[in-house]
């Protein structure tokens, strides 16, 4: 009895190692180098210098790393709720007693499918040219100018395309939810008669709490590393107003000479994301437990 | 035996690895015999014209293969390979601040010894010079091409209605007047794209600043907010001239609408020429030196280098990479690479001047040129978009902001440069 | 006694129908302006909804030509069901010995928490490191790439099959350790199969994520000579931009695959992603 536990823990061991040397090579050991380059002024060739704190002492008066942080910050808490009501309320609208329905939970689910690049090319023409041109036709002066140039709505373009992408996948997860929900809750609170708000808060809401979750960890986390929509659609313009943290530290660490610095930069991300996310999820279970 | 079963399972695993491990060396075949030369450059543009050199060298080379790159996104490429130590032997870049990172990394190989150097224009050479963060000894790139930018202009629309080239800042503003009177837009811009604010940006500061600017500021005798103001200030009056809101417009509408006859004057570099050429083949263009001052006399020609070549210091083929160098630099190839990319060649001779720019012929000619200003900032500093933003800036003193700005980011983004050269400037004056 | 709830609600369903235009919508007008002529061309919303005058095939052979088609197809789709195939192996066998493990010990509980908190690290502070590291070890290539998916998918795969395996009773296995039969042989027998739903939702969930992925072959493999479908665009971005006719024909072209992929296994990726959040 005892020999047959050593033998299957033998091979469990040699399996975890194999994968923890995987896991540790490609993943934690680049993170280790890039904490330690986050401490010198190295430009990515050539030799460096440690400088200590500086980077980071930088980082915290660097105003444009201020504004990327900002505009992140903004977009992701927009992103998120938007993308969360949405898809609920898709979700809720997909699951209800629709005919074709599967066709239509699939053309809806597209968007998600498709490269954040190339969908941010076809965006930034509809920006460009197509609203602008419905603008001018129908005498709506809100369309008639590029939102993507101006300095105070380009975001709001960025968003929509995210939120445009996003909502797909966040309505499959909520769809699945809503189908843990036991027919018989319904009929239960339908005799009560209860009207549809109520029976959405108090009964459908807290069964899919979970799925809230999931959702609002995931989206987040998505948002807050957003990159590919920036790239395709502003390049972080007009007036530097859409340059998101990742997109900062790729066209500078990578393209500029600021490896050093944008390491640190990516430290201090970092973090945030797994404060962020950690906090959600905290938050989360308490209401979990709670309802 | 249950080891032996385990052990097989796992050189299963270990074999999916190593077979992905064999997919690594795929899609290189050149002969063996030959010795391999492999020059990137940063100019995707020019592919066609690069890959005719490539086959005329390797036609004629029986000892050496050449294989000329040039791919998209071709800096952070090169970049990347710098991390990764993986160097091509000869890098073809323009002119601008990666040279200097480049050459202060010490990755560039001495190459005064190779005679073709002496037949470079002297202006080209010095202005390489210029863009050493610490003077060096020697010669580390091999000029090719110059473009120069100012203003270029529909040819057939301005002898349609009369227009004179003007040579002054008041003339230019009073022609772009009478173009807006006659119901056509005077200047198209493509500020969606920042780097095009780099254009008419740099085509007034080499007329209104110092070449040297930046290197005096870094050694303490001036300010941008001294010297940039003026700049700044004309930087604005150009908006009143564009299209309405040229911030929704990039690089290749600004090309496409100049092309279609939407405005009468584009101020770009003359390598927007082939990108304009493309969508309307028969257009008439010319150009002018972008006129930014009060009197003819003090303008100047904004031109600097284009495409370098440089080689890598670790490179193992001297001979081999020199001979490339001397073929990429005979007349008849240069002429290859100015029939499909335009611009000015920086050899010495007898090269034509491309009809588009006939209007800067006479700058060209009596060397009344300089180097573009942002070849000298860093480019993690992204001046073009705070050109930008300056520019979306409505609000009154503006210009004072992005000065102050300017000059405040300046200081902590070359801070590490600075520093140096002060270390390097105690040194030398200690030795005196 | 239960009622019959098939009175299908009308209105919802247009309602829910009308809203699809904003997904077609786009995709409609990049179809449109990839076979239009850039003289077809005009700034108003008739002219740019209106059909070609000519349905002619001639921009896409362009694009193709452009971006090498076959061979960045051939590159992204080596690349993507190589990883999805290693994915599920490897992936597959590390959820399932930690998620065993750590029903009984704490080391690998610590394991678990450690892959699993890799999903919270930025791409971008591993970005440079790691192109030193796979030049340093022969790997700045195709077979880098996958390496790099295997590693940066383990946290969510790991996550997903661990979540699963919990649904999946003990007792079997211990019933097939009595009879004597290895622990590989155990797993493969009677673990592998079983996880069958969840492999569907790892094979797509990696398939969605390593084929529209521009970064990592951007950075790890540029300069080879080798491309990916999503690199090509990034390349005939800069290089054609004037030419939207011809770029839009490149960007369907980059979307047919996945697209036609999709149609097929609707109901498998549909399932499979539900299936996801179900069970993670």
């Amino acid at each position: 009895m005892k020999k047959r536990m050593t033998n299957r823990d033998k091979t469990f061991w040699a399996v975890i190692i194999c994968v923890l040397v995987l896991f540790f090579t490609f993943n934690t050991l680049p993170m280790i180098k890039g904490i330690i380059y986050s401490f010198t002024n190295y430009k990515g060739y050539g030799s460096y210098d440690y400088v200590g704190f500086r980077n980071y002492i930088d980082l915290f008066s660097d105003v444009r790393v201020g504004k990327s942080y900002l505009f992140t910050f903004k977009y992701a808490l927009a992103g998120t709720v938007l993308v969360n009501v949405l898809s609920l309320i898709m979700a809720l609208g997909l699951n209800s007693r629709i005919r074709f329905k599967s066709a239509v939970r699939g053309i809806y689910f597209v968007p998600n499918i498709l490269g954040g690049l190339v969908i941010g090319y076809i965006f930034s023409f509809i920006f460009t040219y197509i609203l602008p041109a419905v603008g001018n036709t129908f005498h709506i002066s809100g369309l008639q100018n590029s939102i993507l140039a101006s300095e105070t709505y380009a975001w709001v373009g960025v968003l929509i395309v995210g939120v445009w992408q996003a909502v797909a996948l966040n309505t499959i997860i909520y769809i699945s939810g809503l189908q843990t929900v036991p027919q018989d809750v319904y009929e239960a609170s339908m005799l009560d008669g209860a009207s549809k708000w109520k029976e959405f808060c108090h009964v459908t809401l807290p069964l899919v709490i979970p799925f809230v979750t999931i959702n609002l960890v995931l989206s987040t986390k998505n948002f807050l590393m957003v990159f590919d929509q920036i790239i395709s659609l502003t390049k972080g313009g007009p007036a530097q107003s859409t340059e998101s943290i990742s997109y900062l530290i790729y066209r500078n660490g990578m393209d500029g000479g600021q490896f050093g610095f944008q390491s640190a930069n990516a430290v201090i991300f970092f973090i945030v994301i797994v404060a962020i996310s950690i906090f959600q999820m905290t938050v989360m279970n308490k209401k979990e437990e709670q309802l | 035996m249950l080891n032996g079963k385990r052990v097989r399972r796992f050189s299963v695993v270990l074999g999916i690895m190593a077979g992905m491990a064999s997919l690594a060396g795929c899609g290189q075949g050149a002969p063996e015999s030959k010795t391999e030369v492999e020059l990137v450059s940063y100019k995707p543009e020019a592919v066609k014209a690069f890959e005719e050199i490539a086959e005329r060298f390797n036609a004629s080379h029986d000892d050496i293969h050449l294989t000329i790159d040039s791919p998209n996104e071709a800096m952070t490429i090169l970049k990347t390979r710098f991390i990764r130590e993986d160097y091509p032997d000869i890098v073809g870049i323009g002119g601008d601040i990666n040279y200097s990172n480049f050459l202060d990394a010490e990755l560039f190989m001495d190459i005064s010894d190779l005679e073709e150097v002496t037949e470079v224009k002297q202006s080209y050479l010095d202005m390489d010079k210029k863009l050493e963060f610490i003077p060096q000894e020697g010669i580390y790139a091999l000029p090719y091409a110059a473009n120069a930018a100012g203003i270029l202009y529909n040819k057939d629309m301005f002898e349609e209605h009369g227009w004179e080239i003007p040579g002054t800042w008041d003339e230019f503003t009073a022609l772009c007047n009478e173009i807006k009177s006659n119901g056509i837009q005077p200047l198209y811009l493509g500020y969606k794209d920042t780097w095009t604010c780099y254009a008419p940006w740099n085509a007034l500061a080499v007329g209104l600043s110092d070449a040297d600017t930046c290197s005096q500021v870094n050694m303490g005798n001036t300010t941008f907010t001294e010297s940039y103001r003026e700049v700044a200030e004309k930087m604005q009056v150009l908006l009143d001239y564009a299209e309405p809101n040229p911030y929704a417009y990039g690089y290749n509408d600004a090309c496409t609408a100049f092309a279609r006859g939407q405005s009468a004057m584009y101020p770009i570099g003359s390598y927007a020429i082939p990108q304009i050429k493309s969508v309307n083949p028969s257009m008439n263009i010319d150009s002018f030196t972008f006129p930014a001052n009060a009197s003819e006399e003090e303008n100047v020609l904004n031109s600097g280098i284009d495409l370098q070549f440089s080689v890598m210091k670790n490179c193992e083929n001297k001979e081999a990479v020199y001979e490339v160098l001397r073929f990429l630099y005979e007349d008849e190839t240069i002429q290859i690479y100015l029939d499909d990319q335009g611009g000015i060649a920086c050899k010495e001779g007898d090269f034509q001047i491309p009809a588009e720019l006939e209007g800067m012929r006479s700058y060209i000619e009596n060397d009344r040129m300089a180097d573009y200003q942002d070849h000298h900032y860093p480019s993690e500093m992204s001046v073009d978009a705070m050109i930008q933003t300056f520019l979306l800036d409505t609000q009154e003193g503006a210009a004072d902001r992005f000065l102050e700005r300017f000059d405040k980011e300046w200081k902590r983004y070359n801070r590490d440069l600075i520093w140096k050269i002060q270390q390097y400037r105690q040194e030398t004056e200690g030795v005196d | 006694m239960r009622r019959k709830t098939t009175k299908t609600n009308w209105v919802l369903t247009l309602v829910l129908i009308l809203g699809t235009v904003t997904i077609f919508f786009p995709l409609y007008m990049a179809f449109i302006i990839a076979f239009k002529q850039p003289s077809e061309m005009t700034n108003d919303v008739a002219g740019a909804l209106s059909f070609p005058v000519h349905w002619s095939l001639d921009n896409f052979r362009q694009a193709m030509e452009v971006t090498d088609f076959w061979h960045s197809l051939g590159n992204s789709l080596l690349i993507t069901l190589t990883t999805i195939v290693l994915a599920i192996l490897i992936h597959s066998i590390a959820g399932y010995v930690i998620g065993r493990g750590m029903a009984r010990k704490k080391s690998f509980r610590f394991i678990y928490l450690y892959i699993v908190s890799g999903m919270f690290v930025p791409f971008s502070i591993l970005m440079m490191p790691l192109v030193k590291q796979t030049a340093q070890m022969g790997l700045g290539n195709r077979a880098g790439v996958i390496l790099l998916y295997l590693v940066f998918y383990m946290p969510m795969n790991v996550l997903l099959y661990t979540g699963y395996l919990k649904n999946i009773p003990v007792a079997l296995e211990e019933a097939a350790d009595i009879d004597g039969a290895s622990t590989w042989t155990t797993y493969w027998k009677v673990i592998f199969p079983i996880m069958t739903p969840m492999h569907a939702t790892v094979a797509i969930l990696t398939a969605l994520g390593t084929w529209n992925d521009v970064m990592t072959p951007l950075v790890i493999m540029s300069g080879t000579g080798q491309n990916t479908l999503p690199l090509a665009q990034l390349n005939f971005q800069t290089q054609f931009g004037t030419n939207y006719n011809l770029a839009f024909a490149s960007y369907i072209l980059a979307l047919i695959p996945i697209l036609i992929f999709y149609i097929i296994c609707q109901k498998q990726i549909l399932n499979g992603v539900a299936n996801g959040a179900i069970k993670g």
